[in-house]
């Protein structure tokens, strides 16, 4: 035990006086180990700030482009395609049937993107496989009317200016969640500047709290 | 400058540093806590637009209006119909459940042909022309009349279609399952004459006397006897329950009256006797009696007085005398057969016996009372092409009156009784007395054909299977039945489009006449089934497709009707339990279960309490008293004349001592683990007993014995 | 756009345990409703998921004066000591996968929170909760029937009667659509186990509104019982009743009976203590 105990302490010893040693003889390497330093540092903040995200998350196409401010334009506004029911439910992404309110098996216009939607939807009666990039989870209950006509907000809000887009960029998918990346929004640190940034919970409480003095209960939202 | 180990240390603090300023952390974290909230194998439902669509529920003679819910034109779930005239609103367990008899496990999906012991899967083609080649040799070689069918009721287009069938190929034999619709009609015509039958006004009776009908468990229209249950107290009545066990409707009753199994008829005669001793009766209404109401009274005198009844039954002599005294003072009173479900083993001696208090006290035919009425006739089929061998064929007599001695007479015969045989809605293999002498006779018959939507015990028995759609995916008439006061024809709609490769077994019908050719090809010339409904039933047609049913009455029948006592006059014997052990094995019905026809849902078999279910053990009822040796919740060995099972044994106050009651609707053998291979059916312990006279199975239970296992 | 807090709703049950017939249409609306799941044996009742289940009571007497009746109990939805929302089962959540909705008086269950510590299904004194022993699975095809409202749950989470919450939010989101913010109607929010039951037995409604009928039958005293401070919302109905009444949970669920034994099945007493407290809210009830 004690034998150990000495042997322990002489390496310590040892140790202790080679460092001091060491630094003060010379102190190139810590320097070196500073721009090691910085160097990693930069490399790998910069890879998860930058390459991290591109990893996280899958990109797919949608079916074909579509061009939001074309539409707006032609239609209307918001509410022509994305209704309310009767019942106060929300229509969503409209199905076949509302586009073809409009649209006939001949293209209405001259687009590459129209000639895809006719020969491969209309001609086939078949749906357009939307990727939705807003979709919530399953565990979540959201009313749009609760939103639109009680509380008197508009579509921007919490979409953004989706309507004035004219091409429709690619969905991104959360590889470990499988949600959509605009739940936790473009940017990756989770910086907001605008309202519709970004859309997880903590962002619906905020707003509850903010405009209703009530965070809400955990069923108001939840199913 | 010397890359020394403190170099790469800095690497690796750097590299620690940046990672952790970078939102790889963050971010991971929370990905990966959400991520155990993710259960990608848990299926998430697909949202969309609400419908509702209206049919009606066909699983059972209630015939409920139901409304399913759709979402994204998918159905999600069935509730009753608010504003129909039978259930408004309500519904039953099983009608809920109905989408799981969409997607049941064992639903037949293609036209099958058994092949050795296998099934093998065929064309709709090929199997009507196997049908109709079977058929045809039968027909040719002069024994027309040996085709049959078993149905699940006399009522309705599908069964017009089979008897129309039956009829132009030369057959009489076309038979029922027995149901408490033809316990009304056979009481009807015993005591008032042919083509009548008999409904219960229970919504406005003032004293209902109930000889064991399970008001609250299955018996009748369900939903709407429920509805009139519930109103009993806002309308002050009554309802007194006489049976063995304290059932559901025991319970719910305001009075409960226990009485030795199978004397329900003798109790009935005792109350008779009571009210024309004392001069109880309806004297206007009796002063009509044919068939020697002189003799029946002398009978009575002689037989059931008070004291001689009390013997029989079990039921105290003084008790006969109020019950009797409240029966015929009640403003309308109304006495109730049909013990369980009604549908069960029936005597004609104990029908007639109930219902002849309804005469006695002068309630046919009154509001509160029983209705006296013409069967229901809203179908109109055109005139059938008969040719010579139709004709000498449909003019023989019927193998055997009722199914159960059809089924004897199969197994007893040396000859084929019966060539080929069509079942369509029943499922006698599992609902008939002595289920192991059924499947026999089904074995005994050379060309079983089976129209069921589910491969349950009678289809494994079939040599061609032609699935029917379910009553979610097809179009057929429902004509309410079952001692409704209201006559209501509804219509089941599709739903959905059928699932599998199924046919809407009128349609199957129709093919196989055409494929018949000749004089039964043309009295089928319909192309559809739909068109053959359309015409058929062109007179309530209009408001069948628009309102969804027609009324065909409501109102309380306004005729006087003749009543003939003979039957009763002539003191027709009671039929005795089989069998020398010394307690009664009686069945139980249970509205959590199904007892015929199709089998019940997974959904409903979870609501059965484990004292009737405890994993695949049946659970017996047994009064502690008759108990002797056996432990509550123990294991016992049960036996009757045919047949032995294992049973859990529970502990009962509310059955009397001498009796073992068994649940039925359990112990079905095929292929779905949610329902099947549970318990054991109590038709395979309990024999036909053939009531001599009416030659109905009147077996209300069997002797028996049990003990420690 | 700010908007003002919603009027409180309190949602609460009332039962006639004299009209209940013991069917099971209740059970299986609700869940047919809520996409519970079934396995292949179900006679193991303590692992059974059933949110409504249908015991069934008995007076205890021997032949032939045994008497039966059954007594459905969903989540009993407990306002918890004072009626402050502090129900059992949520004071003891460690998730926070449950809450007391003060708005309407529901207690949720949020499933994808929930871990499985099961500490709420030891507080529950009414066995109104279930755990999720194994992972659900439908025949196949079947999974078609379910329902987008609920969310289906796996293994290792609880779950329990919500008191169709869902059906409250397609209330209110109609009511919105038509423009009406505040009053949802009483027809347009029943639960599944309400509109299924054939005998009418179960009302459901507005506990604090006097036009619902709930609030007619039950007559809740919105002052606490002055023998018991913790309970409140007694019901000034003397054939009204709350199971357990005594230990202050305030349940939102209220049973009814004209039967005195069984307004006695629905707590624990000890000899002579009924007596003592059956005739509270001053009416005496014969017992015949």
């Amino acid at each position: 035990m004690s034998e150990i105990e000495n042997k322990a302490e002489n390496g310590s010893t040892e140790i202790a006086g080679e460092g001091t040693a060491g630094e003060a003889k010379d102190d190139k390497g810590l320097g070196l180990g500073v721009i090691f330093f910085i160097i990693a540092f930069v490399a790998c903040f910069l890879s998860g700030t930058l390459l991290f995200p591109k990893l996280l998350y899958s990109k797919k196409e949608q079916p074909f482009n579509f061009d939001h401010a074309l539409h707006v334009g032609e239609a209307g506004d918001c509410e022509t395609c994305h209704s309310l029911r009767e019942d106060g439910s929300f229509t969503g992404i409209p199905k076949l049937a509302t586009c073809l309110d409009c649209h006939t098996e001949e293209p209405l216009g001259e687009t590459e993107d129209e000639a895809v939607f006719t020969e491969e939807y209309v001609a086939k009666e078949k749906e357009v496989p939307w990727l939705v990039y807003s979709r919530q989870p399953d565990c979540v209950f959201f009313s749009h009317v609760a939103h639109t006509q009680a509380g008197g907000m508009d579509c921007v809000s919490c979409h953004g200016h989706i309507g004035e887009s004219t091409s429709s960029r690619p969905y991104e998918e959360n590889r470990i969640t499988g949600y959509s990346r605009d739940i936790w929004g473009q940017n990756i640190f989770g910086i907001k500047k605008n309202s519709w940034d970004r859309m997880k919970m903590d962002d619906c409480a905020k707003c509850h709290k903010k405009e209703t003095g009530h965070q809400g209960y955990c069923f108001q939202c939840h199913k | 400058m010397k890359v020394d180990r403190r170099s790469f240390l800095g690497l690796g603090l750097g590299a620690a540093a940046g990672i952790a300023v970078s939102p790889i952390g963050m971010k991971l974290t929370d990905d990966s806590s959400i991520w155990t909230q993710n259960w990608p194998w848990t299926p998430v439902p697909v949202d969309g637009e609400v419908t509702y669509e209206n049919s009606v529920c066909s699983l059972c003679p209630g015939s409920c209006g139901i409304s399913v819910r759709k979402i994204n034109n998918r159905p999600v779930k069935i509730e009753g119909l608010a504003g129909y005239p039978i259930n408004d609103g309500g519904a039953c367990l099983h009608g809920i459940a109905g989408l799981q008899y969409l997607y049941d496990p064992s639903r037949v999906k293609t036209p099958l042909k058994k092949n050795g012991d296998k099934f093998e899967e065929i064309s709709w083609d090929d199997a009507i022309a196997i049908v109709a080649a079977k058929l045809a040799d039968i027909r040719k070689s002069g024994s027309a009349e040996k085709l049959a069918c078993i149905a699940d009721k006399e009522q309705g287009s599908v069964s017009g279609l089979f008897k129309r069938l039956l009829k132009t190929f030369g057959s009489p034999n076309f038979y029922t399952m027995p149901g408490l619709e033809s316990y009304l009609e056979l009481t009807a015509e015993t005591l008032h004459g042919e083509g009548q039958t008999i409904a219960f006004d229970l919504e406005n009776a003032s004293f209902v006397l109930s000889f064991g009908a399970g008001i609250i468990e299955g018996w009748g229209s369900p939903v709407n006897c429920f509805k009139a249950n519930a109103s009993r107290k806002e309308r002050k009545a009554k309802l007194y329950q006489i049976e063995p066990r304290l059932s559901n409707t025991a319970a719910n009753a305001d009075k409960w009256i226990p009485v030795k199994p199978g004397t329900e008829a003798d109790l009935a005669l005792g109350i008779c006797a009571v009210i024309l001793e004392n001069k109880l009766f309806d004297s206007p209404a009796t002063s009509s009696f044919k068939g020697g109401l002189n003799k029946f009274g002398a009978l009575l005198q002689k037989e059931y007085t008070p004291s001689k009844t009390a013997e029989i039954t079990g039921v105290n002599a003084s008790d006969i005398e109020k019950i009797a005294t409240l029966f015929a003072n009640a403003k309308m009173p109304l006495a109730v057969f049909g013990k369980g479900r009604g549908d069960g083993a029936q005597s004609l001696k104990e029908l007639a016996a109930v219902h002849i208090l309804n005469c006695l006290v002068g309630n046919i035919n009154k509001k509160g009372g029983a209705f006296v009425q013409p069967k229901l006739k809203y179908l109109e089929f055109a005139d059938e092409s008969m040719d010579s061998i139709a004709e000498n064929g449909f003019a023989k007599t019927k193998a055997a009156p009722y199914v159960n001695q059809l089924i004897e007479k199969v197994n007893e015969s040396s000859q084929p009784v019966v060539e080929a045989l069509f079942v369509y809605n029943a499922n006698p293999c599992h609902s008939l007395h002595d289920a192991k002498k059924v499947k026999q006779a089904l074995g005994k018959i050379p060309f079983v054909v089976s129209f069921s939507s589910f491969l349950d015990e009678t289809a494994m028995e079939a040599d061609i299977i032609l699935p029917s759609h379910t009553f979610i995916e097809r179009l057929e008439d429902v004509p309410s039945c079952a001692g409704l006061a209201k006559s209501v024809v509804g219509l089941t709609k599709p739903v959905v489009e059928p699932l599998f490769d199924t046919k809407n077994p009128g349609d199957a019908v129709i093919l196989i006449a055409k494929a018949l050719e000749g004089n039964i090809a043309q009295s089928f010339e319909w192309e559809t089934y739909e068109e053959c409904l359309e015409e058929v039933a062109a007179g309530i047609w209009d408001s069948l497709s628009e309102d969804g049913f027609a009324i065909i009455s409501e109102e309380v029948p306004s005729e006087s009707v003749p009543v003939n006592i003979s039957l009763l006059a002539n003191n027709p014997a009671t039929v005795q339990a089989q069998g020398d052990f010394e307690l009664t094995l009686i069945p139980i019905d249970n509205m959590r279960l199904i007892s015929a026809g199709i089998s019940v849902s997974p959904f409903a078999i979870k609501t059965v309490s484990d004292k009737v279910l405890k994993g695949k053990d049946i659970v017996v009822d047994i009064n502690p008293l008759t108990a002797s040796g056996l432990k509550d919740g123990g294991v016992a060995m049960l036996t009757t004349p045919i047949g032995t099972a294992r049973v859990i044994v529970n502990f009962n106050e509310g059955i009397m001592p001498g009796i073992i009651g068994m649940v039925e609707g359990l112990g079905h053998t095929f292929d779905n683990k949610y329902v099947s291979n549970k318990g054991i059916n109590i038709n395979a312990l309990i024999g036909p007993v053939i009531e001599s006279g009416s030659g109905l199975d009147a077996a209300f239970g069997i002797k028996a014995k049990i003990s420690k296992a | 756009m700010k908007q003002e807090n919603n009027k409180a709703y309190k949602f609460g049950m009332v039962i006639d345990l004299d009209k209940c017939t013991g069917c099971g249409s209740c059970m299986v609306s609700c869940m047919s409703e809520n996409n519970v799941p079934f396995k292949e044996d179900e006679s193991k009742k303590k692992d059974s998921i059933t949110w409504m289940r249908v015991y069934k009571l008995t007076n205890g007497k021997s032949f032939p004066d045994t008497e039966v009746v059954y007594m459905p109990r969903p989540c009993q939805h407990c306002g918890g000591k004072g009626d402050h929302g502090h129900s059992p089962c949520v004071s003891v959540c460690p998730a926070v996968a449950t809450d007391y909705g003060y708005d309407t008086g529901i207690v949720s269950q949020i499933y994808t929170r929930c871990f499985g510590c099961r500490y709420c299904m030891g507080a529950c004194p009414y066995h109104a909760r279930y755990f999720n022993w194994w992972d659900p699975k439908w025949p196949e095809g079947m999974e078609n029937y379910l329902s987008p409202n609920v969310s289906p749950r796996m293994r290792g989470v609880v779950e329990k009667c919500s008191f169709c919450y869902h059906r409250y939010q397609a209330a209110r989101d109609q009511a919105y659509a038509q423009g009406n913010k505040d009053e949802i109607d009483e027809e347009n929010y029943q639960t599944a186990c309400t509109t299924a039951c054939p005998s009418g037995a179960i009302v459901f409604g507005d506990l604090n509104n006097p036009a619902h009928a709930v609030h007619e039958i039950v007559k809740p005293d919105p002052h606490p019982d002055p023998r018991n401070k913790h309970v409140v919302g007694k019901s000034r109905n003397p054939k009204v009743f709350r199971l357990l009444e005594r230990l202050g949970t305030n349940p939102k669920v209220y049973y009814l009976s004209e039967r005195e034994w069984v307004r006695k099945a629905g707590d624990n007493y000890l000899d002579g203590e009924w007596d003592k407290i059956k005739n509270h809210h001053g009416a005496t009830l014969s017992n015949d």
